[in-house]
């Protein structure tokens, strides 16, 4: 009886959060750009221009560290559009019980960078091929194997969809748009090479997760934990979020 | 004249109110001060426990500035952006979305002169910054490292770097105002320019793709910060050249932003 009183309340808050997430101009602009980032450096890194061409997948893999900065700031939009004027009175008028209002965002803002994640390393996969082929590569490009094609190309994706939750999870904490943003950019774009000399570099948030996508190696993490690292660090900051918009009076 | 310094001083005044604007100093000097301190430490650490194996060296003068390009710039970033786009932050959607900008132009109606004296404002809170940050990390890199490092920058060279840095950000910080100024939101030059800013640099990829990438803003001027060649990527414009290319786009998008902002409705 009780998850029939709350399923259905937050499917339909749910329903509200993505309707209004997909009214918003700059969320269309963050998921567009992201495309766009991601299919011209990927494209231009595998066509490889006056320099030397990298393979498609590598394109992909160096353009998503750029193509992240629109996914955090897609993350960020649905809770930083409430702090502007009085929509978050609104939305909790509407939606009176804090918690499962945090929840629906959360996963309004999980589905968006999940789909905008999946678009952009698709697209930017198709670029660095159409790049591969432009550059006068013969054949095809290297990784035959679907294997080591689909790992990478799936944990891409996954960082991107998570890297999105987390920045979300951030803009829980500090509502309005500046402050929620540079924390976001700063927490992943920043922390990691100034503190790279350090032992606990690894726990970064970013620093754990690029392990799905760069086949890079560590002694402690995996691509699976560094995944299970990241989403652990948006479910901290989520839970900490709900107990400060708890508390807050709005 | 008097109307003008009159703009200048209360654009000074209304700059330093606002919250943002302390936390992009705090950044600059207290989060600057701390990677200072933390690289520091690691210098003598090593060098007490006999195994420098993991250090590129041990000065004193690169400990203190490792943070500058990073950390410093994203202040003045912070600083540029803040100053004029505060201006179109709708603090009240409620009240008919008002911004500050409808009572700072009735306030000073003559545009030009007001996007000047922010510009200037700007300008000089990042030189400021600059003087205090950058010798205040060199200070405490110095006492934190003592007699365990040895110095490999001389001081005709840290005096150099230094200025060169405070350019940097000076140029930084104004292209990020005219970006502002332009877009009428912190939003995108917030995003742009911190993640370009950052080791994950769009400029630094396209470096790979084209030579002409050498001559974007930030990578024209990378090279003011003078870190010895294996330390950084190689070539790029001289210091000198890099400063002048630097300064045009600077210019240029001050020209443009100006321009937008004496013919646009508020």
């Amino acid at each position: 009886m009780s998850r029939v009183s709350w399923a259905g309340p937050l499917r339909a808050a749910v329903a509200a959060e993505v309707a209004k997430l997909c009214s918003l101009p700059a969320a269309i602009v963050c998921a567009a750009a992201s495309l766009l980032v991601g299919t011209a450096i990927a494209g231009a890194l595998a066509w490889g221009g006056s320099g030397q061409s990298v393979t498609p997948i590598g394109a992909v893999t160096a353009a998503v560290p750029l193509a992240q900065v629109c996914v955090i700031a897609l993350g960020v939009l649905p809770m930083a559009h409430e702090s502007d004027g009085s929509q978050l009175r609104t939305s909790l008028t509407a939606v009176p019980g804090r918690a499962r209002f945090v929840a629906a965002k959360s996963v309004a803002a999980l589905l968006a960078t999940s789909v905008v994640g999946v678009l952009t390393v698709a697209a930017s996969f198709a670029a660095s091929l159409a790049g591969w082929a432009f550059g006068g590569h013969v054949g095809a490009p290297p990784h035959q194997d679907p294997d080591p094609v689909v790992m990478p190309l799936a944990g891409a994706a996954i960082y991107l969809a998570l890297i999105g939750l987390f920045a979300h999870t951030i803009s829980l904490l500090w509502a309005r748009l500046a402050p929620a943003l540079g924390v976001s950019l700063g927490l992943v774009l920043l922390a990691p090479p100034l503190l790279g000399a350090s032992e606990h570099a690894r726990w970064l948030p970013s620093r754990a997760g690029e392990l799905l996508y760069t086949g890079a190696t560590d002694h402690v993490l995996t691509a699976g934990t560094g995944a299970a690292v990241l989403a652990a660090w948006a479910v901290a900051v989520a839970a900490t979020g709900l107990c400060v918009l708890r508390r807050r009076d709005i | 004249m008097r109307a003008f310094a009159g703009a200048l001083a209360s654009e000074a005044r209304k700059l330093l109110a606002l919250p943002g604007i302390w936390i992009a100093i705090a950044i600059a000097t207290i989060g600057s001060a701390c990677i200072t301190a933390f690289n520091a430490m690691t210098v003598r650490s090593a060098v007490e426990a006999g195994d420098t194996s993991s250090l590129a060296d041990t000065s004193a003068f690169e400990a203190g500035f490792a943070a500058v390009p990073i950390i410093g710039v994203v202040g003045a970033i912070v600083i540029g952006s803040l100053a004029i786009g505060s201006e179109y932050t709708t603090d009240r959607a409620e009240a008919g979305g008002g911004r500050q900008i409808a009572t700072t132009l009735a306030a000073t109606p003559r545009r030009v002169g007001l996007y000047i004296a922010k510009a200037l404002n700007v300008c000089a809170l990042t030189a400021a910054l600059a003087v205090v940050s950058i010798p205040g990390n060199y200070a405490l890199a110095r006492e934190l490292v003592g007699d365990a490092g040895v110095e490999t920058v001389t001081l005709e060279s840290g005096i150099s770097r230094a200025g060169g840095a405070a350019l940097y950000w000076a140029l930084m910080a104004l292209i990020a105002f005219a970006i502002t100024g332009l877009a009428r939101s912190v939003m995108v030059p917030l995003t742009v320019l911190i993640a370009n800013g950052s080791l994950v640099s769009f400029s630094l990829l396209m470096r790979g793709v084209t030579p002409l990438a050498d001559y974007l803003p930030d990578m024209a001027g990378r090279n003011l910060f003078g870190f010895p060649p294996e330390f950084t990527v190689e070539g790029g414009l001289a210091p000198i050249p890099g400063a002048i290319v630097m300064a045009c786009w600077a210019l240029g998008l001050l020209l443009i932003g100006g321009i937008a902002f004496q013919r646009r409705d508020a």
